[in-house]
Order: C-alpha cells, then sequence, then structure tokens
C-alpha cells in the first residue's frame, strides 16, 4: 500500500470537485433543499396535529439520516463512472497504482464529502427548525457510520455493473437509493409495510437504524440486537460488494473493458 | 550482449470467439525502438494494452525487465509509460493538474520542476493553466506524450503518438522521441505514418490478423516489394516505349510526355537497354525505390 498515489486518489478528486459547481450542489444544494421542503412540512403537521407528534424531529431526523445513505450510495460510483466517460481509466491504470489505493483514495473523498454535507445540514436544520443533534445522543455516530457503510456496498454493487455492462446501468447509480428507500422505513414503522416487503425490510440494515432512531425520539431504549444485527449485515455486505467489485474490475481487463470508449 | 527488456511468448488474446492477437511472439532490446503496424484490426493496440496490463492475455507468457505482472506489477509500471492520440484526461481539470495527479502516481520527485521541463520540450508551457476539455485533438497528444515523459521512463509504448497533429509538431514529437532513445529509452510504437515509423524505428513487426507476418529492419520490409516504380520524361519515342513494356508484361501509363512503368528491381537493366534498342530518347528519368508504405499497401492488399 503506497500513500503517495492514494494521496493522488484524493489530490484529483479535489481538483475535479473544486472545478465543478454541480458536484458542490450536491454537497451543499440538494441536501439542503430537501431539508427545506421536508422541515417546512412537518413545521405543518406539527400545527395541523397540535403537537401531539413531533414531526420536525421525526423527520428531519430521517431526512438527514437518509441523506447520508443516499450520497454514500452514489459517490463511489459516479467517480469510476466519470473516469469511464472521460477515457481515463487506461491513464491510471497503467501507472504503479493498485485498484485497493484507489478504492481507498475514493472512500477518503467519499467520508470528507458526507462529513462536510452532514456538518452542513446539522446547522441548517439547527438554525431553521431548531433541530438538536444532542437529542439522539450516542446513537447518532454508529447510525452515521452504518448507512454510510451500506451505501458504499449499495455503490460497490452498481460500480461493478457500471463496469460490466457500461452506460446502460447508468441509471442504476440514481434510482438504487429511491428503490431501497421503501424497505428502510425512512419516515414510518416496519409495521407499515405489507408483510411480504417486511421481509425484505429485515435485509436492510437501513431498516433497523430507522427503528432504533424513532425509538429513541419516542424515549423507549433501543435494543442492542438491533443495532448489532444492523452491523452484522452491513459487514456482509460489504465484504460481498467488494469481492464482487473485484471479481468485476479482473473481468474487465480480461474482456478489455477498461480501455474500450465508454 | 543487449539486455532484453520486454519479451513476449506465445501471447493470444481471445475475446469471446474473436482471435485478436494470435500466438505472437518477439523480444525488444534495451534502448530499440520497435515499430508495430498493421491494418485496422490487426491487434496492434490489445498488444500494447496487453503490455500495460490493462489488458490481461488469454495466454502466453510476458516478461518485463526480467519481472512479471503477477508477482511484480508495481515495479515493472513503475518504470514504463505509455501515450495513446486516443486516450484522455479529466476534461475539467487543468493540464498542470492532470499532469501532477500523473506525477503523483509515479512518485516523481520535484514533480513541478519535472512537468515544467517537458513542457517546455513538448512547447505545451502556456498551456499548464487551461482547462483540458478547451485543448484541439493536438494539444491534447502532446500533453499525453508530456505525460508518458514524467517518470523517465526505460520502456516507452506509443500508440498512434502523432496522429491528429500537425507535420511541423509530428516532427518535433519525432525528435523528442528519437531523443528520449538516445538517452537509452527503450520505445515501442504503434503508428500510421510510414515515414514516421521508418525514420524512428530500428526494427518493424507487420500484425495481420492477431498474427506476426514479417518482421524486419523497415528498409528490409521496403526491399520486400519489389517494384520499382521508373518515370520517364520522354523526348523521342513515347509510343515505343509503351509498345515495348506492354509486350515485356510491364504495368505502364502514359500521359503528356511522361511515361511510368512499374517493373520488378531485377528488371531495371533488360527496360532500360531494350528502351535503347529501340532507339527511345529520354530527358529525365526517375526511379522510385519501394518504402516502407508500399510494403504496407502490398501486405494490406493481400490481406493475409
Amino acid at each position: 500500500m503506497n500513500t503517495t498515489r492514494i494521496y493522488a486518489i484524493v489530490l484529483k478528486f479535489w481538483f475535479d470537485t473544486k472545478r465543478d459547481m454541480f458536484r458542490l450542489f450536491d454537497v451543499f444544494w440538494w441536501p439542503a433543499f430537501d431539508l427545506f421542503v421536508w422541515g417546512l412540512l412537518s413545521t405543518y403537521l406539527n400545527k395541523a396535529t397540535s403537537g401531539s407528534i413531533n414531526f420536525v424531529l421525526l423527520f428531519l431526523a430521517g431526512m438527514i439520516f437518509w441523506s447520508f445513505f443516499d450520497r454514500a450510495s452514489r459517490d463511489i460510483s459516479r467517480s469510476m463512472m466519470e473516469e469511464l466517460w472521460n477515457r481515463n481509466l487506461p491513464n491510471i491504470f497503467s501507472t504503479p497504482l493498485r485498484l485497493t489505493e484507489y478504492v481507498i483514495g475514493v472512500l477518503i473523498i467519499a467520508a470528507i464529502k458526507l462529513i462536510v454535507g452532514g456538518i452542513f445540514l446539522l446547522v441548517l436544520s439547527t438554525l431553521f427548525y431548531g433541530f438538536r443533534v444532542s437529542s439522539m445522543g450516542w446513537f447518532f455516530l454508529p447510525a452515521m457510520a452504518g448507512l454510510m457503510l451500506f451505501g458504499w456496498s449499495v455503490s460497490f454493487v452498481v460500480q461493478s455493473l457500471v463496469l460490466r455492462f457500461g452506460h446502460t446501468i447508468e441509471v442504476f447509480i440514481w434510482a438504487v437509493a429511491i428503490f431501497l428507500q421503501p424497505f428502510s422505513c425512512v419516515f414510518y414503522p416496519m409495521t407499515t409495510l405489507p408483510v411480504w416487503a417486511q421481509y425484505v425490510a429485515r435485509l436492510l440494515p437501513t431498516m433497523y437504524l430507522f427503528e432504533a432512531m424513532r425509538a429513541i425520539l419516542a424515549g423507549i431504549p433501543v435494543r442492542p440486537w438491533d443495532i448489532s444485527l444492523s452491523f452484522i449485515l452491513n459487514a456482509i455486505y460489504l465484504i460481498a460488494s467488494v469481492s464482487f467489485f473485484y471479481r468485476t474490475f479482473r473481468h474487465a481487463k480480461i474482456n478489455g473493458l477498461l480501455t474500450k470508449p465508454f | 550482449m543487449e539486455n532484453v527488456v520486454l519479451s513476449a511468448w506465445g501471447l493470444t488474446k481471445t475475446f469471446g470467439g474473436f482471435t485478436a492477437v494470435d500466438h505472437i511472439s518477439f523480444d525488444v532490446k534495451e534502448g530499440e525502438c520497435l515499430g508495430i503496424l498493421g491494418p485496422n484490426g490487426a491487434g496492434k493496440t490489445t498488444t500494447i494494452f496487453m503490455l500495460l496490463d490493462l489488458i490481461i492475455p488469454t495466454s502466453g507468457d510476458l516478461t518485463i525487465f526480467g519481472m512479471q505482472y503477477r508477482g511484480d506489477r508495481e515495479q515493472i509500471l513503475q518504470r514504463m509509460n505509455f501515450a495513446s492520440a486516443y486516450m484522455d484526461m479529466m476534461p475539467r481539470m487543468t493540464v498542470y493538474e492532470n499532469l501532477l495527479i500523473m506525477a503523483t502516481l509515479y512518485q516523481v520527485q520535484n514533480a513541478g520542476e519535472v512537468i515544467t521541463h517537458y513542457a517546455k520540450m513538448l512547447e505545451i508551457e502556456e498551456l499548464l493553466s487551461s482547462q483540458h476539455k478547451n485543448l484541439s485533438a493536438g494539444q491534447k497528444t502532446r500533453v499525453q506524450l508530456c505525460k508518458a515523459f514524467l517518470n523517465d521512463p526505460k520502456l516507452l509504448l506509443l500508440d498512434e503518438p502523432t496522429a491528429s497533429l500537425d507535420p511541423d509538431i509530428s516532427a518535433s514529437v519525432r525528435r523528442d522521441i528519437l531523443e528520449a532513445q538516445k538517452r537509452g529509452m527503450t520505445v515501442v510504437i504503434t503508428s500510421h505514418n510510414m515515414a514516421e515509423v521508418e525514420e524512428i524505428c530500428d526494427r518493424v513487426l507487420f500484425m495481420s490478423h492477431g498474427k506476426i507476418v514479417s518482421e524486419d529492419t523497415p528498409e528490409g520490409l521496403a526491399r520486400a516489394v519489389r517494384k520499382v516504380r521508373v518515370q520517364l520524361m520522354i523526348k523521342d519515342g513515347q509510343k515505343r516505349t509503351v509498345a515495348f513494356a506492354q509486350k515485356a508484361g510491364f504495368a505502364v501509363v502514359a500521359s503528356d510526355r511522361f511515361v511510368t512503368i512499374d517493373v520488378d528491381e531485377d528488371d531495371i537493366a533488360y527496360l532500360l537497354s531494350g528502351l535503347a534498342e529501340k532507339h527511345v530518347e529520354y530527358r529525365q528519368i526517375a526511379i522510385d525505390k519501394p518504402t516502407l508504405e508500399d510494403y504496407f499497401i502490398a501486405m494490406s492488399r493481400k490481406n493475409i
């Protein structure tokens, strides 16, 4: 493992990000836009229901948590997609750079973007809606970590599909999070889902985290097993998705996909 | 004895049922410039990509600097580089930023100075602050070449390095490649520019349908085309010249006072003595020797 080469990948994404306003939109604008829409809706619901349920807390916490997963699920796959679009992969992989170093570089920049974007959202939600992250206590950090890890697992799978099938799969980069959202129970308890969908939800680490989030906000103790199960599932998915990605990368080298026009 | 830098043995690449490269074997010696020629689809670029570990061969052995990719990928690629007219870089980043990243990936010391040095050499210094997407095709090619020199590679792979360059810049690039070779760099180059290959290559492999069909010096390959073009400016006896050439079975074209005859090299003396016997008088004679381009065309027409 060579830290200079990892630094080169981080530097590359920094150069590219600072020159692209739309990437900054991704970190700041869209999450802020979502925050205001959900903030206004939950403020209205709070008034309409005379405050019997704190919708602001429930919806904003759900939205902030979900935005972590949503962006994590896109960041890595978008990075490689852009390398393919720009036919830059042969340049960087004809250097001594190892795939692991590339992945670590991408993960570092993705984590930095998530942290910066997350802090920005928390500051906005505190300023405009009085949302306090301290209301979730210790749970906040493992929840964010769990959502980020599952987002990365999804991203590795999508990235592998992009490498294998090309731009026809591109739509998955944006669609996967939308597809998983209903089963993740971001804004409602799992019992709201039809029975068959509950089986699907139980396979998602995100569902356990959102259930725990609601329990904490309602002052109900969190079952440690649920958090543990979430992390066990996360570990399984991450190992499987990274293995799948490495296998697909090798498949791409065997089939000459790295060097073909995208 | 000269050191072998690169040795390929039985290198084969198949994609499904299609064989792109078919059991090719060759060596490249230290300091040598090897040209890989062939028509489109001959397997040249696939070969270059296999040499760079961007495509994994289906079978065969590849040894570079005495090492193999399976155990020594980083050590091999640290001492190599490549440029292709058909590869791009990150479009929004400036040329300098793109080159800095590549230099960092190769762990080049004093990267800024090295980039400036090669940018000056390739006359792209004024482009360093431009975004890559704003460059012309020729400028992008020169940036690729600059990238290829950054780590002062011992083995340089070039895929059509002067495609889309103006003739003067192409000549300058060829000079740069020759200079690099003088410094001890080993070069493997694919090109469609036959004059370029004749100028800079010590040896040429001619590929067709994934196979190496011939291997020689550029002059040696050109000599394999035995047809010589004799052009005469006739003073007296044009009809007699055409009649004699046709009777002898030579391809002949007449226009105005000029007659052009394609003959085998060995038949030049027979042609000229025959014309003398027919009392043909000519003011000028030009004999064009076959070039590598003639060989390329002849081989491509054969469709081996």
